[in-house]
């Protein structure tokens, strides 16, 4: 079976909800998540010969990445730092696309055996089926043989670049789920956003009775930015006998609140051509008071919207009290069929990009968030928050945030999941019917995948 | 030669006949020549088909160096299994689309060719302004159409708002997105009709027209009864050469609207480009591409038989 297990996963998210990691600035700190992480990790071979990992020529490597032309500078930064740290390997960094843009030229490289880069992004969701296909090389010898520090890394993000205890990527650009709301418009009317989902149903109605706009907006252009709302609520989306539970009566519960929402519109469901572009717009124009985006966006959102005042909220909690959220942004891995040589060098720049040294000006450049706990505990963590207070919302939860679902169907299932929803929201689907039809095909896809 | 013997006649040996006669050498010289397009096609066409053939019958998934056969496996998902809606929505929408593109390329095209069928330097000038963007590549245009149809910054829109009509959200609307995408398209070939037309319009012997004139036939008849008739092969040139080209429409599906909403705009090519691209299905994109391969290969077929006996090649 290529997907962890109803326990491990519980165990991940239990070890999580413990991490040590980040959690300095929240004030809680157990240590127990740490050890959950690196265990899986060090399950490395116990003998490496360090110099199998060795950079003894010149070499030039490239560097798939998704930072738009507005991170120009900034990878142009840190890939200079790099070249000036040794004198062997040169690093080109090329922008491809998106995550989707990448994964697709990442697949057919892989499959053709040719044209890979050194080093590509991922998104998060893509880390079960690269480390099930074997298209990202296992770490866990190169950090053995190297004696790489990976128990500085949060716990719960090296969890989400690891696949069945193997760490096939290492945590580079993270996120998490979050509300961005008109804060000025918000203190005008005294309205602060409802920590429970029940308040926010009515919340939504009022934003749209008394402004007659939006109260928010749905991303449906990824599944991400709803899936929460249904773990938190108990669904699992795959169960421990690899069954699809969108259909059970707690996931039609949340089905329904959504088409509620949209139905009413207090809220819509953003799908289809430019839905991203469209949502920030509208949220910029203040045709809708919040939306629910990704907390890398941070700076863009501020940066547009010089009218008012951006605040950053806590989707709220479910009715069983859980909020959590999960890892968003993406990871950085080896691509296996690399030569060695190509792979030694691809790992020195790993570390050099994931490492202390960079991390806090990735985090402050990009509006990711910082991975490594030795930077947050510095006094340049503190100044991170004192200039990005709205920050606050996740560094308060940042025990919360989960690891992503690793199935390697999971990306077949995404997609059908996207699809079902689009026409349940928007082109009036009965979400009984539809959502039976959705739990259908996806059983075939788990199936086919088991 | 041998030393005959002695006191004997010496034997002249007749000259050897040659291997292949000059005939099948000439044949065999020709063919040598046709022997890197056969090459060419082989390497490029042949091949990739048979094997697209097999891997139909496999697990191949694009992340895995490894299948295996599964046998009828992936016919059956895509004709019994919750394939089959995918399969028939994207053949349903493909026939609308061939219907709507084939429309406005003979239909656009024929008016078009009959308004400027004038030979003066300004009708020069018109025809190439509509001509033109057959040489725009279709990705830039198509996201200046996506520009054009944006709801709430689209030109369209607009223009629309400035005569009271409200706004429409062309491409996320089911009804619209599909209409949407022609509009593009037809922008793109109703020139081309409109040429290909006009240069069979020119090659119509005037004589004809000017008998009918001496019958006191009117325009529309001269249309209905002449030039109609014997554009005929013209326009089953358009219509083959069209309904094959608009079967494989992708590019503007993909940029415009990604084949949605809800799957509404899901052409044939771009079901395909999803099992094999998005899911990375190898082994469901080939079947439905073994199958893509089969109706287009039976209804080009059908075609050339009945335009075989409905056409007039005679003007």
């Amino acid at each position: 079976m290529k997907k962890i297990s109803r326990r491990s996963f519980l165990i991940a998210t239990g070890a999580i909800a413990a991490a040590t990691a980040m959690t300095a600035c929240s004030g809680g700190s157990t240590g127990k998540a740490n050890t959950t992480a690196s265990s899986a990790a060090s399950a490395a071979p116990e003998t490496v010969d360090p110099s199998k990992y060795e950079v003894t020529e010149p070499i030039t490597i490239t560097w798939w990445h998704a930072l738009e032309s507005q991170y120009d500078e900034l990878v142009a930064d840190v890939v200079k730092k790099f070249n000036a740290t040794q004198s062997l390997i040169t690093v080109e960094a090329q922008y491809i696309g998106s995550y989707k843009d990448i994964n697709e030229a990442l697949v057919a490289a892989h499959a053709a055996g040719t044209g890979l880069p050194a080093v590509a992004v991922a998104n998060t969701d893509y880390v079960a089926s690269y480390g099930d296909s074997g298209l990202y090389e296992n770490l866990d010898p190169y950090i053995a043989g190297t004696g790489y520090d990976v128990d500085d890394f949060s716990a719960g993000l090296l969890l989400s670049s690891q696949y069945e205890g193997k760490q096939v990527a290492l945590p580079f650009l993270h996120s998490t789920q979050v509300i961005y709301y008109n804060k000025t418009m918000a203190d005008e009317n005294g309205w602060t956003i409802p920590e429970k989902i029940e308040d926010f149903t009515p919340f939504l109605a009022e934003v749209h009775s008394k402004k007659g706009i939006y109260g928010t907006v749905v991303p449906g252009w990824d599944q991400w930015y709803f899936e929460t709302m249904y773990l938190n609520e108990g669904v699992q989306i795959i169960t421990g006998d690899n069954d699809c539970d969108l259909n059970s009566e707690t996931a039609l519960g949340v089905t329904n609140m959504i088409k509620g929402w949209c139905d009413a519109g207090d809220a819509y469901f953003a799908a289809g051509t430019d839905a991203s572009a469209t949502m920030r717009q509208n949220f910029y124009d203040q045709k809708t008071f919040s939306v629910m985006h990704t907390s890398s966006l941070y700076n863009n959102y501020v940066s547009k919207c010089p009218d008012f005042e951006v605040g950053m909220a806590w989707y709220p909690a479910a009715t069983t009290g859980d909020k959590n959220s999960e890892v968003g942004g993406c990871v950085l891995g080896i691509p296996s069929k690399n030569d060695q040589a190509t792979k030694n060098a691809a790992w020195q720049f790993l570390q050099f990009l994931c490492g202390k040294e960079v991390n806090m000006e990735w985090a402050e450049g990009t509006g990711y968030l910082p991975t490594r706990n030795s930077v947050l505990n510095t006094e340049e963590g503190k100044e991170f928050l004192e200039k990005k207070p709205a920050f606050q919302c996740i560094f308060d939860n940042l025990n919360l945030i989960n690891p992503r679902i690793q199935n390697a169907a999971w990306s077949e299932l995404a997609t059908t999941w996207k699809n079902y929803m689009e026409v349940m929201m928007n082109q009036d689907g009965d979400v009984t019917s539809g959502s039976n039809d959705m739990v259908t095909e996806i059983n075939e896809i788990l199936e086919d995948h088991a | 030669m041998k030393q005959a013997a002695a006191g004997s006649t010496p034997v002249v040996k007749a000259d050897k006949k040659p291997f292949f006669s000059q005939r099948t050498l000439s044949k065999i010289v020709d063919f040598l020549f046709v022997v890197p397009a056969l090459v060419l096609l082989a390497v490029f066409t042949y091949y990739p088909i048979v094997k697209l053939v097999q891997i139909s019958f496999t697990d191949w998934n694009l992340l895995n160096d490894t299948w295996k056969y599964v046998g009828l496996k992936n016919w059956n998902w895509l004709f019994a299994g919750s394939g089959a809606k995918y399969l028939w929505n994207s053949l349903k929408v493909t026939f609308l689309y061939s219907m709507g593109e084939i429309l406005v390329t003979m239909v656009g095209g024929m008016l078009l060719a009959l308004l400027f069928n004038r030979l003066t330097s300004s009708f020069s000038l018109m025809r190439a302004f509509v001509f033109v963007p057959k040489y725009v590549a279709m990705s830039s245009a198509a996201v200046v159409f996506l520009w054009i149809l944006n709801t709430d910054a689209g030109v369209l829109n607009y223009m629309l708002q400035c005569i009271g009509l409200p706004a429409v959200d062309w491409l996320n609307q089911q009804s619209t997105a599909l209409p949407s995408v022609l509009m593009l398209t037809g922008w793109r070939v109703i020139g081309y009709g409109m040429m290909i037309y006009l240069s069979a319009m020119i090659g119509i012997s005037p004589e004809y027209y000017e008998a009918a004139s001496l019958d006191g036939a009117n325009g529309f008849q001269k249309f209905f009864r002449i030039t109609l008739p014997l554009l005929s092969p013209t326009t089953l040139f358009l219509l083959v050469t069209t309904f094959l080209s608009s079967m494989k429409v992708f590019q503007s599906v993909d940029i415009l609207t990604s084949g949605g909403p809800a799957r509404s705009t899901e052409v044939f090519v771009y079901l395909i480009y999803r099992y094999a691209m998005v899911d990375f299905r190898m082994d469901r994109a080939s079947t439905a591409a073994v199958m893509f391969f089969l109706i287009l290969l039976t209804i080009t077929i059908l075609t050339m038989k009945i335009s075989d006996r409905s056409v007039t090649y005679d003007s």
